[in-house]
């Protein structure tokens, strides 16, 4: 018997096992190249916000007292080589080749004082590709020492000014045997925001420093001198320090291999101290390991929960490619039976069923896996066997149940009459999975999900409790939901209609529906509200955060002050609908050093503007004198004496968190508007708080002074829009949808394997005198119960399982680092999720028994013959 | 006479003809029991039966009496729990799996009641009846596939699937099926159940065919008078155990017996039983050619 026939003829149950096999390998095989993507971009995201001064690689070297033997270009450059040369090939693999990008060398002399002065120093140094960098504004390039006068350049912002220099003047550096400089050039940088400028910040603007102690700041700047000046500097009494500068390339950065490159980091630093002359060490300056360390522990949390739905998403996949396995071999059992009697081996029936489920999974699983790779994003093993597994489950699931089903000559048992015992090894192995899951529970709630992940890496076995309680609660489920309900049929057995009695009896003997849907069922319904209700936190809380950050969708603020005219030019605004003006200020607590925090505001007034946000706003303080609301280090003050405008004394009537878009922490205070007023001074307001939905332009417009304005759409964004925080919401929304999709897959395949039997039972009751209405009715009763009880049993698991986890889970750096709340779930789609499953099955019943009234009876009772 | 010790010693060293000797299919003291949580349904109680090579033997009884249960037996898909089932000199309590295997591929063909059962929908006759050479992997298949059609008289239906054929055109091609391997004995379960008594002959024609002209053994389990009435040897079964057996040679009339079993029981036939009102005791005579048996006496019965 030929494979092929038997999938042509199987056709619709083969396309079933296809396209579900197509889906999931998809699912599961893009879903971590997704992931990957995410984990790789926000990681350059983070490297690029950190700066190249901070990640690029540099090999500094300060000749104390020795000679560097650096004296041209061509020497520096072939140092370059030989630490190149070191670069483990993890690290040479991410940075730039020399001159490229921000890679260059660089000598600066540290520290040189300006003869005369004892407050300014004037280093100079060179760029190896510093003339690529600048344009000459005024003057030329410096060019060679002579007669003992080096020629510098410096940039216009440190003309005149504080530093004093000017194009033609000379100046005399260094403490002993100074050296004179001449100014030949004046530039300006080509691009200022280059990175490559982050290393050289000093040559483009003036650096102060207090010094302890010291009334007046120092002032530094780094002049640009020629490379044929090197020979001046290498044997001078000038502190110098050479910097060969490797640039990482962030886009080269990814977080598959990240353990290799922090040990490389190492060997580098090893190597470097290896060959460092005697006495002065060459020392690798970079903060690429302290960034990556950083960016791991954000990535943990990401990855534990991205990992824990990966593995709900892929053992439903797994199931419910089983299940559809069942579907085809059920079809395939007249035929492999009648091969069997004729004749056929059990290896040639096992074989021939296999072949016709590999035709089916196969080209399918390929397919969704080619499919997967148009999914931007990096290649992990995970993407490689996650999708191998789902055809593998389908065959060896396929093997085994047909090897088992033709082994014997006939089955002694008689399905009908009584339900199979359950073996003691399938009783032991499940004891065993439940014993884990608890086990495992205990562990995550004792030691946390994601606790050391950033230096041990994810634990697999605590990844899987979820998914092995949702499996435990499947199974328990399974084994006790028939003794509440043989309580209800006892009770329908007393009453006088048949239906209920006999669909409820059906039900409890848990024939017609199977253990593999309750399996699929339960994990499938509890990781898609267990992502629904992180994924609603999630969004609550960035909400939120977002809202704490702003404090209302505009506030502007001044330095200066909005005066009456301003404020109504802000009202005329198109798109502002309330504005509630403010002052703030940070003024002296009593009469000693500490500074205050406050903000003079009519609390009414926001609280009518921010009624709609997440924002839980205090009432207004009231109260003779100066009534306050102060922040909770403050509070047991009965009295704070504060200089604001003028000397006032604050009465503390209550408590405040934080005030919104302003203050948070300690120290600060929230007073009624016109507290300056009641001292005696006038309101000067300096911040604005709008309502509504009008151009950032337009109000600064309005306002005609110098406004800094934040948005509530800006703060929003900032949180959102991160490329961890993203996936996650991504990952969520898709593992929901694609976890409910499986689970009416799984309710309607059930149904659809058990049509046969079912059908078979309902027309021997017709023949009884069953009437349509009474059938209908009795699949209701006999599907619902276990789907009802399953759903209940999900919906509650997947809302306690983010309580269960506990702090194992932290996502507050995806949500503004505020907490997440997921104890008080937003119920809605979740009750959603689990109505309508149940929904679908229950119509799915109607449904099969509306078709079954459409055939004959006649030929409904030959069916299973 | 009192035996002496040697003589005694003499005659259990000497070898007895076995129960049914060179009988093609042999059953003794058959026993089948099925087990469902708790509950055992005796479906065979120690049958015996002889059949031999090349006969056409029909098993009639009541449904429930264990004729399907001693099919299944013969033809290898069931186990009986105890008791000695030997067909073609091979011990069907005794087979492994591949013995079974091999018994299925080369001793024994059926043919089951329901039409749609003995065949593949999608596959044509032809098709059907090279499967099970296919499956032993024979060869010489289509030459074999299209005499046995032909034999069978449903040449016309060779490339026809079965949704295109007749219920009779069906059965006759199923019992193709059933001799494709060349089998040395057919079962046959209700093959004219669900037919018309005109298709009905047809298909007893067809078995008849395969007996006459291929020297296979036939068994059909029947409750149709017309098949059970045209062969040479009727079985009833009643309760597990064979209990009667029809005779028919050519011209004669036919001839009812009971059945003999090896350690003498026989169950008389219940009509005579009720005529007589016989109930629990009966008396045996012994008389110089026949045993009579008589009801036994109120007096007796009374114990008088």
């Amino acid at each position: 018997m030929k494979a092929l026939l038997l999938a042509r003829v199987n056709a619709g149950a083969v396309a079933v096992l296809a396209v579900l096999t197509l889906s999931a390998c998809l699912l599961v095989g893009g879903l971590p190249r997704a992931m990957q993507a995410s984990f790789d971009d926000a990681l350059r995201k983070d490297l690029r916000a950190a700066g190249a001064d901070q990640i690029d690689l540099t090999v500094r070297y300060e000749p104390r007292g020795g000679d560097s033997g650096i004296s041209s270009h061509e020497q520096f450059t072939q140092f370059d080589k030989a630490f190149r040369d070191e670069l483990p090939p993890a690290l040479s693999r991410i940075v730039t080749p020399p001159g490229a990008g921000t890679s260059h060398l660089s000598l600066k002399s540290v520290n040189t004082p300006m003869v005369g002065t004892t407050t300014k120093f004037l280093n100079v140094g060179w760029l190896s590709n510093g003339d690529r960098q600048v344009t000459w504004v005024e003057g030329r390039a410096p060019a060679a020492t002579k007669d003992n006068v080096m020629e510098i350049g410096v940039a216009r912002t440190a003309v005149g000014g504080q530093m004093g220099f000017a194009l033609g003047a000379t100046y005399r550096i260094g403490a002993t045997d100074p050296t004179t400089v001449k100014v030949v050039g004046v530039f300006e940088p080509k691009r200022a925001e280059d990175p490559y400028w982050r290393h050289n910040q000093e040559f483009l603007q003036i650096n102060e420093v207090v010094r302890p102690g010291a009334a007046d700041a120092d002032l530094y700047y780094t002049a640009l001198i020629d490379a044929s000046s090197l020979p001046a500097l290498q044997d001078s009494d000038r502190r110098v320090v050479y910097a060969w500068i490797m640039g990482v390339e962030p886009g080269q950065v990814g977080t598959q291999g990240f353990d290799g490159l922090l040990d490389a980091m190492d060997d580098f630093t090893r190597e470097l101290g290896l060959i460092s002359p005697s006495f002065s060490p060459y020392v690798l300056d970079t903060r690429l390991k302290a960034v990556l360390e950083s960016f791991m522990d954000e990535l943990a949390t990401a990855q534990t929960i991205l990992y824990l739905l990966l593995g709900g998403l892929l053992v439903v996949a797994l199931g419910v490619a089983a299940l559809a396995t069942q579907l085809v071999t059920e079809r395939l059992d007249p035929t492999l039976s009648l091969m069997r009697a004729r004749g056929g081996s059990l290896a040639r029936i096992t074989w021939t069923g296999t072949s016709v489920i590999a035709l089916a999974t196969l080209p399918a699983a390929l397919i969704g896996y080619g499919l997967s790779y148009l999914v931007p994003g990096g290649t992990t093993p995970i993407v490689h066997l996650a999708p191998a597994l789902v055809p593998l489950t389908a065959l060896a699931f396929a093997a085994v149940r047909q090897a088992n089903a033709h082994r014997s000559p006939l089955n002694e048992r008689r399905g009908d009459v009584a339900s199979p015992r359950p073996s003691a090894r399938r009783v032991t192995l499940e004891i065993l999975v439940i014993g884990l899951a608890l086990g495992g529970a205990y562990m995550v709630r004792s030691r946390g999900l994601a606790t050391d992940v950033a230096t041990q890496g994810q634990d697999p076995f605590l990844l899987l409790v979820p998914v092995a309680l949702t499996l435990a609660a499947a199974l328990i489920t399974l084994r006790c939901y028939p003794y509440p309900l043989r309580l209800v049929v006892r009770l329908a057995s007393r009453g006088r209609p048949a239906v209920p009695f006999l669909g409820l009896t059906r039900a409890a003997r848990a024939r017609s529906f199977s253990t593999l849907p309750v399996l699929i069922l339960l994990p499938a319904l509890a990781v898609a509200v267990f992502a629904s209700v992180i994924s609603t936190g999630l969004t609550r809380t960035q909400t939120l955060a977002a809202w704490q950050a702003a404090g209302a969708p505009i506030t502007m603020r001044t330095d200066l002050e909005y005066d009456a005219a301003a404020i109504e030019r802000i009202k005329q605004v198109p798109g502002v609908e309330t504005v509630v003006p403010a002052q703030t200020g940070r003024v002296q607590l009593g009469i000693g050093t500490q500074k205050l925090e406050i903000i003079a505001i009519d609390l009414a007034a926001y609280r009518d503007l921010a009624k709609d946000s997440p924002l839980d706003l205090p009432a207004p303080p009231t109260g003779d004198g100066i009534p306050a609301l102060v922040s909770p280090d403050l509070r047991d003050r009965p009295k704070l004496d504060i200089g604001w405008q003028s000397r006032m004394t604050l009465t503390p009537k209550g408590e405040i968190a934080s005030v919104p878009g302003f203050f948070h922490g300690s120290m600060f205070a929230l007073v009624p508007f016109d507290a300056n007023e009641r001292a005696g001074t006038r309101t000067a307001v300096n911040a604005l708080l709008i309502k509504g939905d009008a151009d950032v332009a337009a109000l600064t417009a309005a306002a005609k002074v110098d406004s800094r304005v934040t948005t509530y759409a800006q703060r929003h964004a900032a949180i959102v829009e991160d490329p961890l925080t993203e996936m996650i919401q991504l990952a969520l929304l898709v593992v929901t949808l694609a976890l409910a999709a499986y689970a009416i897959v799984a309710v309607i395949v059930s149904l659809v394997i058990s049509a046969a039997d079912r059908a078979a039972a309902l027309s021997f009751l017709r023949t009884l005198g069953l009437s349509t209405g009474q059938a209908q009715r009795l699949t209701v009763l006999e599907v619902s119960p276990l789907i009802v009880i399953t759903a209940l049993v999900g919906l509650g698991l997947g809302l306690g399982l983010p309580a269960a986890l506990g702090p194992g889970i932290d996502l507050s750096s995806y949500a503004g680092d505020l907490a997440v709340d997921p104890t008080d779930p937003d119920l809605l789609t979740p009750i959603l999720l689990g109505v309508g499953l149940t929904v679908v099955a229950i119509l799915g019943a109607l449904v099969h028994t509306t078709i079954t009234r459409r055939r004959t009876l006649g030929s409904v009772l030959r069916v299973g013959d | 006479m009192e035996q002496t010790l040697s003589e005694l010693e003499n005659q259990a060293s000497q070898e007895k003809a076995a129960f049914g000797g060179d009988a093609h299919i042999v059953c003794d003291n058959l026993v089948r029991i099925y087990k469902t949580e708790g509950v055992e349904v005796v479906a065979l109680q120690g049958l015996d039966l002889l059949i031999d090579k090349g006969e056409l033997v029909a098993i009639v009884g009541a449904s429930g009496s264990g004729k399907s249960t001693l099919l299944n037996v013969l033809s290898g898909l069931d186990v009986p729990t105890a008791g000695l089932a030997r067909v073609a000199g091979i011990d069907l309590l005794a087979m492994t799996a591949r013995d079974r295997l091999r018994y299925r591929r080369d001793v024994v063909g059926f043919i089951w009641q329901q039409t749609a059962r003995n065949l593949l929908p999608y596959l044509t006759a032809r098709e059907n009846v090279e499967l099970p050479l296919r499956l032993a992997g024979k060869r010489g298949r289509a030459q074999r596939s299209r005499s046995l059609l032909d034999l069978l008289g449903v040449d016309y239906c060779a490339d026809r699937k079965p949704a295109e054929m007749s219920g009779g055109e069906q059965q006759r091609v199923a019992i193709a099926v059933a001799l494709a391997n060349s089998p040395q004995l057919i079962l046959a379960d209700e093959p004219t159940g669900e037919l018309d008594s005109e298709t009905s002959g047809l298909v007893f024609e067809a078995l008849r065919t395969a007996n006459k002209e291929l020297g296979v053994t036939v068994v059909i389990v029947t409750h149709d008078s017309l098949v059970s009435e045209q062969v040479g040897r009727t079985i009833g079964i009643r309760d597990g155990r064979t209990s009667s057996e029809t005779l028919r040679r050519d011209g004669e009339h036919a001839q009812e017996y009971a059945v003999l079993d090896r350690v003498g029981r026989l169950q008389l036939p219940r009509d005579f039983t009720n005529a007589l009102n016989m109930e629990r005791r009966v008396r045996l005579e012994l008389e110089s050619d026949h045993i009579g048996v008589w009801p036994s006496s109120p007096k007796e019965e009374t114990g008088e």
